[in-house]
């Protein structure tokens, strides 16, 4: 099977949000439904500053938490990227805490992030946020070829950039993204080595060994749960705390989180 | 390679694959075949297996239809491929072929499927039944509409003559009615807010320098520029698709950037040089640069010595704005003033300051925009490689119709080149443009905001009609409490527009129009580099009852006599006979892609040693005996804007690469990726404010004008003089749901501008806000 990968060029990318845009719309996606974020980043005090976009979405994960964690497989790999079949998606939102990059939301009940445009390449198309980016920051096609590119871009970028580089030949098992950086990942707050959380590597101990019946598998459905419902319920606290019903709710956390 | 070339080969697999997404080519050769080679199923796309969503994606619902047409989201006007399934248009994406877009769009152009099935479209034409400004109307059927807009016009053309009527307009239409209509009727008083509101101080000297406009699409020859400058220019806030996929291109080959901005902008971000100016002093840094060009011998001499004159002057005037001098004036070291100008000096003639596009600034906008060209000059960029190129119209006929009642004088970015005449053109009765055209300013365009008085005072002659097209009044012209009392004063007003924007609730009639997606449009003849000729045509039925631009300009025009100038028997025979002029017609124009491209004459050889400069002298006018003779400065000189009071910022405002001037806040899509604007302000100065990042706050102006809340940004981006939004949010206007009240309005806040005495420009930025918590 080919491995596929998009290419992200931060030296070209201006933060334009066309290939949000493109998404939404060729996806179809609803309202607050989005599966890219630029996120702006600033170093330095005025007038000494660098900056740039984090552009901020999947980053197809070679060994992706997010399908380690998965307990419904709605989350799968496919020609090198990480898909995500919604129509199956349980809402457990387990993936959401364990992506090491922060990328799955959960909209409408249901895990939301890129699912690789896979259909509409399928199809005879490019995907959507690829075909538009007027920086042409953004390329798609056989993994080899893009990793190729992405260092042919990283070396002429740096005459301008001495530190620029490429991330994701390594990261997490090998992004499906290879990332053209101006400098550190760190600057953007991209973490240089991802981790995964431990709860989803003790998940790949338990879900991976793939005899694991259908009692195990509703036992993990339902601790996922549990774990989910006290993250909502740290959320309402907090809601409340916001608007003065309680009081020292997020203290009590603080608390927790040093311990 | 120029990506042009790329997409033309992709045009084929597209096609073979009948989804018709546009693609672009990867790398040449390699990927793009090995690649597509894997993906391109050959069975049918119903056949295709692998579909996951309960859904199936709208691509799969039916078969694509697929027409041409010319985004209308912003005035860049690229073109394009809009893909239809049962009706229903699902997705727009460049067309390969059309010169700007080359297959590519920004993101308010992906926004226009959501633009076109805005559900708070107005849907029926409507004539008012409450008090103006009560946003009362009852629906009518068109007929009973425009019989009463036709009455009313006639009744003021009776009582006050032709001249009393103003056309405002503005979007892809708005030749319909600022000139065809306007002209064929008679009023000189028709203005586009693309002028005065914008170009005017930039093209009007460009024609006193360079004896022609700049022209809507800024021509730099980006493909080999090696040093550019960019003023107050915010390529990719300011999301002109063509600029950014040029910028992008030229900067990764290793072009020098230096951005000049108060702003730490996005592209500021990604340039060698940022020079954060004190806002208002970029002419006495231009002063300077001229001075190290030519105390350095760092000019084009050759150039120089064969296409200007008055170069002896110039170096007299600048002798004494050393780096030194503009160092105190702008707050830049004087190093930095030297070195970039050294940098531009280095890569002559493959180097330019980009003459930009929003100029008006403070009011001394045309002489900057001076400055700026007589920097290029002296880099000798005009009409060279990696400089400036040459734009040239495209050759297309008009259709046939008696000569105009009254020469047209609106300008605009889509607007040709216009002759400049002594004379100005009188209308019907004998009056010329009420603007205070020759008398408050020089020259140029009919400067919208100064008709703004006259419909109130009546002076120097009674405007006593309105037709809005298309413009968002209270949220362009400066000072929108005084338009208020102009659209109370006048008799008539009747807006065209698509959606109930702020100024609808004023206007006497309504008329709804049909998108860009929704109708047939005029060719749109591009001048450009290679200059081009597109095709628009309807890919759906209009929604609602709403009509097109064309048809309502037509309705109205029979209706007060002036079918003479509209008989044609439909759009396409229309079209069709403009296009006989180019061998083509609209069959013809699809079959080649929706673009018929002519050649152009880019640079200074192709021009066989004449010369391409249209003054008098055929020279470049470094000192302009024009301005001298009209009681102004022949050559650039700094003056000094105000400076903000005690605890005020000054106000600067920009573009989201979202959003449209105030056009796009309530599209769906586009509303849901940036609902709101945020007053950026510098993080040190918000501290002593105490206000934090993320706050909301009142802004008030030095006139006591305040804004509804809005979300602190504070940032080190910016300087601690000046504030800075986006402009067209704090829209005022209930039947927009998604944007009304969101975020705060520049325009409410600019209840003062200052008139360029030269091209009627309104410069904006001379408004001071201070940031107030109370009343959030
Ligand atoms: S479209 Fe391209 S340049 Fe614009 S934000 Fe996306 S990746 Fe960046
Ligand atoms: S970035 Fe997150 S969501 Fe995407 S593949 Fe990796 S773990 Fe999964
Ligand atoms: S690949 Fe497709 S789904 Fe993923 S971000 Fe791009 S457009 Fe959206
Ligand atoms: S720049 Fe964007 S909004 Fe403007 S015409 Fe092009 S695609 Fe449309």
């Amino acid at each position: 099977m080919s491995q596929y990968a998009f290419l992200l060029d931060l030296g070209r990318c201006i933060g334009c949000q066309a290939c949000v845009a493109s998404c939404k719309v060729g996806n179809e996606l609803g309202i607050g439904q989005q599966y890219i974020e630029l996120i702006e980043k600033t170093h330095g005090e005025f007038p000494n500053l660098t900056g740039g976009w984090d552009n901020h979405r999947c980053y197809h994960c070679g060994d992706a938490a997010c399908i380690a964690v998965c307990p419904t497989g709605s989350l799968f790999k496919e020609d090198g990227l990480t898909r995500l079949d919604r129509s199956t998606c349980s809402g457990c939102s387990y993936c959401t805490e364990a992506c090491p990059y922060d990328i799955p939301v959960m909209w409408e009940g249901k895990s939301s992030k890129c699912d690789g445009c896979a259909d509409t390449v399928k199809a005879g198309g490019s995907p959507w946020c690829v075909g538009t980016c007027p920086s042409m920051a953004l390329e798609y096609g056989p993994r080899e070829e893009i990793r190729a590119e992405a260092h042919r871009r990283a070396d002429a970028l740096r005459n301008r950039y001495p530190n620029a580089q490429v991330y994701g030949e390594t990261q997490a098992g090998g992004l499906g993204m290879l990332v053209v950086m101006p400098d550190d990942p760190e600057l953007l707050d991209i973490p240089i080595d991802p981790k995964t959380p431990f709860m989803a590597q003790a998940w790949q101990k338990i879900v991976q060994p793939a005899s694991v019946g259908i009692t195990i598998g509703a036992a993990v459905v339902a601790g996922a749960a549990a774990v989910v419902a006290r993250r909502r319920h740290e959320e309402e606290l907090d809601e409340l705390e916001a608007a003065g019903v309680i009081s020292g709710h997020g203290d009590e956390k603080e608390q927790e989180e040093d311990e | 390679m120029r990506r042009s070339e790329s997409f033309e080969k992709e045009v084929g697999i597209v096609a073979r694959v009948k989804l018709d997404i546009t693609r672009r080519a990867f790398l040449k050769g390699g990927l793009a075949t090995g690649g597509l080679a894997v993906m391109a199923p050959t069975a049918s796309i119903g056949a295709v297996n692998g579909m996951l969503n309960a859904q199936d994606p709208w691509y799969r619902e039916g078969a694509i239809e697929t027409t041409y047409n010319v985004c209308d989201v912003c005035p860049w006007h690229c073109g394009i491929v809009v893909q239809t399934v049962n009706g229903v248009v699902r997705k727009i994406d460049g067309n390969p072929k059309d010169p700007k877009s080359r297959g590519m769009l920004c993101a308010r152009g992906q926004g226009g499927v959501s633009f076109m099935y805005d559900p708070d479209r107005l849907q029926s034409p409507m004539i008012r039944t409450g008090e103006r400004g009560s946003g009362q109307f009852r629906e009518v059927t068109w007929e009973e509409a425009l019989d009463y807009t036709a009455a009313a016009l006639l009744d003021i053309k009776d009582k006050y003559g032709e001249e009393s009527l103003a056309v405002f307009a503005h979007t892809s239409g708005d030749h319909w009615f600022a000139d065809h209509f306007a002209q064929a009727w008679g009023t000189p008083n028709a203005a586009k807010p693309s002028s005065s509101l914008c170009l005017s101080p930039r093209d009007e000297a460009a024609t006193l320098t360079y004896g022609s406009a700049v022209g809507g699409h800024e021509p730099v020859d980006w493909d080999g520029i090696q040093a550019m400058t960019l003023i107050g220019s915010h390529i990719g806030e300011d999301a002109r698709n063509t600029v950014m996929q040029d910028f992008a291109n030229a900067h990764a080959r290793g072009a020098k950037v230096i951005v000049v901005d108060p702003r730490f902008s996005s592209v500021a971000a990604k340039a060698d040089y940022w020079l954060p100016i004190k806002p208002g002093t970029d002419t006495a840094l231009m002063l300077a640069w001229m001075n190290v060009l030519i105390a350095e011998d760092l000019y084009d001499k050759a150039y120089v010595a064969e296409w200007a004159e008055g170069f002896d002057d110039l170096a007299a005037h600048v002798a004494e704005f050393t780096p030194d001098w503009a160092a105190g004036i702008t707050d830049l070291p004087a190093a930095q003033i030297r070195e970039t100008a050294q940098v531009m000096g280095a890569n002559l003639p493959r180097a330019a300051v980009i003459p930009g596009r929003h100029t008006v600034w403070y009011g001394n906008d045309s002489q900057r925009m001076r400055a700026t060209y007589l920097v290029n000059t002296l880099l000798g960029a005009y009409g060279r490689e990696g400089g400036m190129y040459f734009n040239k119209s495209a050759y297309l006929e008009t259709y046939p119709h008696p000569p105009y009642t009254v020469a047209g004088s609106s300008g605009g970015c889509s607007a040709e080149p216009g002759e400049e005449t002594a004379e100005l053109p009188l209308g019907p009765t004998g009056k010329a443009r009420a603007d205070g055209v020759r008398e408050s300013f020089m020259r140029g365009p009919t400067a919208m905001q100064e008709l703004i008085d006259p419909m109130i005072s009546g002076d120097p002659y009674p405007i006593k009609g309105l037709i809005a097209y298309g413009v968002n009044m209270l949220n362009s012209i400066p000072n929108p409490q005084k338009t208020i009392e102009a659209l109370k004063a006048l008799e008539f007003v009747v807006a065209i527009d698509v959606l109930p924007q702020e100024h609808i609730a004023w206007a006497d009639v309504v008329l709804p129009e049909a998108t860009y997606l929704e109708r047939y449009e005029d060719l749109l003849t591009v001048s450009h580099r290679t200059p081009y000729i597109a095709l628009r045509e309807p890919a759906v039925d209009p929604l609602y009852d709403t009509k097109p631009g064309w048809w309502i300009s037509r309705e109205l025009g029979t209706r007060v006599g002036l079918d003479a100038f509209y008989k044609w028997e439909n759009i396409e025979e229309y079209i069709d006979k403009r296009l006989i002029s180019v061998g083509s017609n609209i069959e013809g124009l699809r079959e080649e892609g929706g673009i018929i491209t002519q050649n152009g004459k880019p640079y200074l050889e192709d021009f066989d040693g004449s010369s391409p400069f249209g003054t008098g002298s055929g020279k470049i006018q470094l000192y302009s005996q024009d301005l001298a003779e009209a009681g102004h400065e022949a050559m650039p000189v700094y003056e000094p804007v105000d400076e903000p009071p005690t605890g005020f910022f000054r106000l600067l405002y920009g573009r989201s690469p979202v959003h449209t001037f105030a056009k796009t806040q309530n599209t769906p899509v586009l509303h849901d990726i940036d609902p709101e604007n945020e007053i950026w302000v510098n993080a040190d100065a918000a501290e002593q404010l105490g206000v934090a990042d993320g706050d909301y706050v009142m802004l008030e102006n030095q006139d006591g004008a305040r804004s509804g809340p809005v979300k602190v940004k504070a940032t080190e981006r910016i300087r601690r003089d000046a504030v800075y939004m986006v402009h067209g949010f704090g829209q005022n206007a209930p039947g927009l749901t998604n944007a009304n009240g969101k975020g705060a309005s520049d325009t409410k806040l600019q209840t003062r501008y200052k008139l360029d005495p030269i091209s009627g420009g309104a410069g904006m930025r001379v408004n001071f806000v201070r940031l107030d918590k109370e009343g959030v």
